[in-house]
């Protein structure tokens, strides 16, 4: 299968009060076109700054990305801008909707940013859940209903890859279920890669891979095991214990 | 807790912030030269000669006019950019209100901030005066509209007029904006659910419309005045019919959208189209300076052009003169008052910016959405400014000079459209370009 998402020994430090931090430390990923890749690990491991690199959302200190073939080193801010509205979707934990705007509105941002032709806007809202919604002001919904919004904007251009940051953070156990069987569904009927950071075993038990940060340096790499064994891989991996579920 | 609270906002919001401050400086600034200048006008060492010189020559109404104009501009902009800024503290404000503050509490501390906004600002646009007055008075005397006895007299008795006026005007933005954002229940705040802020009360409608509607009755009121009379009363009526034009804002400014939404195509000009209906609240804001400003300019050099075109004589130069660079200065005015509100809403709006970009706007393509934005908020000012100074100015053309066509010099008329194009322009372009700079991710709350 193509490779979507290519991160090649990539390091990224931030220096602040004089003192320099190592948040992502030499870290090679490479992600497949329809598959779902957790990425776990605990505060300050380095998950988001991961994500946000291969999102091309931040650049890396040291490394290369390579996104659906383009290597984001070469791109200057517009061209990363437009390949991540053409190519990409990505989903915050803090939803990230502009509050005023309706459903639609929102849903049809990037095409209306000059994003390729969207799905229909009825299928898109149909396959998350919220047909009929469309002009209702997000403002109005409740954090799951949003984070469905959220979801139908990133799948809505039909994107090769999308990023998932904490998406079920701020959701009970049930909505954020919800979201990421919606995540799951796009990979397996749309051939969608799905890389999704989560503290939440039980979330990243969707996942056909399973990825492990430490310290900034990926410790392990392999297929999902059940909930219990991630449980236990992390704190393996981070030295303490882990409930299976909160 | 209540200093601490004040502190921590005037820290954390001190760029807001800085919009009502600098309208605030100007504003004093302007409102102490006219107060000033109209004490210098009757200065107990003026010779009788020059004092009825002074009243032949009509300054003291002009300066009157001027006084009043300034100060409504100043109460109007200077309520609402504190409004803004307050409300801009919704979520800190939800903040704190889960951790046990009371609303007395951040009553207290909103208010603070608009007495530690005001003070300073007066003070310093009170100082800033004097070398501006003295030039202005200066300038008339140049230009033969006052006598060369008259000197401009800075005095101390502006200090608690021009203090009352700004304070009295930014507590009560500041509490309006205050009681609402604090009434909030936190955790809808927090949660960022928006009510429903497009729509105005019923209240606010019909105080709109009767005020519009009360406006253009009194045009033709005034119209049956003697010329001098229909003059400054023609003021108030322009000013009730802006009011009224800023009360109704928001419905104008969804209406322009909505006639526009089925000619436009889709992506950009829509974008642009429903940004501007979800934002007409604080759109609004922006229309009153540049729709009062635009209607006093144009009913001025209306009335001037029109009256010298039928009698024949453009009138005395020394007045001419008077006219025309009061206008200009009132315009400048207004222009930095419209700048000022426009910057506090784009400002205000970094957030929703940060998640256009995340969703993959490129900054080029936000800023052709902010223009577009731009256009259309300036061409619905300059229509409704067209609108208000015909209602004003056409009955008393036809009374007073027996016409119904009022001219308007095609390079005043370019000069006024440049300017209200390139205030919005300049208001809503250049803060995007700016805060677009910052990463998106920092500024959406995203990076988490």
């Amino acid at each position: 299968m193509d490779t979507v998402v290519q991160l090649t020994g990539v390091s990224r430090s931030y220096r602040t009060g004089g003192r320099e931090t190592v948040a992502l430390d030499d870290v090679s990923l490479d992600v497949a076109a329809g598959e779902f890749v957790a990425v776990m690990g605990v505060t300050g491991s380095g998950k988001s700054t991961l994500l946000h690199c291969a999102a091309g959302l931040e650049r890396p200190s040291a490394g290369t990305v390579r996104l659906v073939g383009r290597d984001l080193g070469r791109l200057g801010e517009a061209a990363r801008t437009r390949l991540r509205r053409d190519s990409v979707g990505v989903v915050f934990q803090s939803y990230n909707l502009l509050s005023e705007l309706t459903v639609a509105q929102n849903v049809l941002l990037p095409q209306r940013l000059g994003g390729p032709r969207a799905r229909p806007l009825a299928e898109v809202l149909a396959s998350v859940g919220l047909a009929g919604t469309e002009q209702r002001p997000v403002g109005e919904l409740s954090g799951g209903q949003r984070q469905r919004v959220a979801v139908a904007r990133a799948l809505a251009a039909d994107p090769a890859v999308v990023f998932a940051d904490e998406p079920t953070g701020a959701l009970d156990p049930t909505t954020g279920a919800q979201v990421v069987g919606l995540l799951r569904t796009a990979v397996d009927t749309r051939a969608v890669a799905v890389v999704l950071v989560t503290h939440d075993p039980r979330v990243a038990a969707a996942s056909d891979r399973l990825v492990l940060l430490h310290a900034g340096a990926l410790v392990s790499d392999g297929p999902t095991p059940d909930v219990a064994a991630i449980a236990e891989q992390l704190a393996a991996v981070s030295g303490a214990p882990q409930a299976a579920s909160r | 807790m209540r200093s601490g609270i004040t502190r921590q906002a005037l820290r954390r919001h001190r760029w807001t912030l800085v919009g009502p401050a600098c309208t605030q400086l100007l504003g004093a600034a302007v409102i102490a030269v006219m107060l000033m200048t109209a004490a210098s006008l009757s200065a107990p060492g003026l010779s009788a000669a020059d004092r009825r010189s002074v009243r032949a020559g009509g300054m003291t109404d002009t300066t009157a006019v001027f006084l009043g104009d300034s100060i409504y501009l100043s109460v109007l902009v200077v309520a609402v950019t504190m409004n803004l800024a307050v409300s801009r503290q919704l979520r800190d404000i939800a903040l704190l209100r889960s951790v046990g503050a009371t609303p007395g509490q951040l009553r207290w501390s909103v208010l603070l901030q608009a007495v530690a906004v005001s003070l300073p600002a007066s003070l310093l646009g009170i100082a800033l005066a004097v070398p501006l007055g003295s030039g202005w008075v200066a300038l008339l005397r140049a230009h033969d509209a006052l006598p060369d006895g008259v000197r401009f007299t800075p005095g101390l008795v502006v200090l608690p007029i021009v203090v009352g006026i700004q304070l009295g005007t930014s507590v009560v933005g500041a509490a309006v904006a205050g009681r609402r954002t604090i009434r909030s229940a936190p955790a809808i705040a927090l949660s960022e659910t928006s009510g429903d802020r497009r729509h105005i009360g019923p209240a606010r409608t019909a105080l709109g419309l009767l005020l519009v509607g009360g406006g253009i009755a009194g045009s033709a009121v005034v119209s049956a005045l003697a010329a001098d009379q229909a003059d400054d009363a023609a003021l108030f009526v322009l000013l009730a019919e802006c009011i009224g034009i800023g009360l109704l804002g928001p419905v104008v400014l969804r209406a322009a959208a909505a006639v526009l939404r089925p000619l436009l195509p889709g992506g950009l000009p829509r974008l642009a189209l429903d940004e501007v209906a979800a934002l007409s609240r604080p759109l609004a804001g922006t229309l009153v300076p540049l729709v009062l400003a635009m209607a006093f300019a144009g009913i001025k050099v209306a009335a001037r052009t029109t009256s010298a075109a039928v009698t024949g004589s453009p009138g005395p130069p020394a007045e001419v003169w008077t006219d025309w660079s009061g206008t200009a200065v009132f315009c400048a005015f207004a222009g930095v008052a419209a700048l000022n509100a426009l910057v506090t809403v784009l400002v205000s709006r970094d957030r929703d910016l940060a998640v256009l970009q995340l969703a993959g706007g490129t900054r080029r393509r936000l800023l052709l959405v902010v223009s577009s934005e731009a256009a259309l908020v300036a061409t619905t000012a300059v229509l409704l400014a067209g609108l208000a100074a015909g209602a004003t100015l056409l009955p008393m053309l036809h009374t007073s000079l027996g016409t119904w066509l009022p001219r308007v010099p095609a390079p005043a008329l370019a000069a006024g459209l440049t300017l209200a194009f390139g205030v919005v322009a300049a208001g809503t372009v250049l803060p995007v370009a700016v805060l677009t700079r910052r990463p998106a991710l920092h500024r959406s709350g995203g990076a988490g």
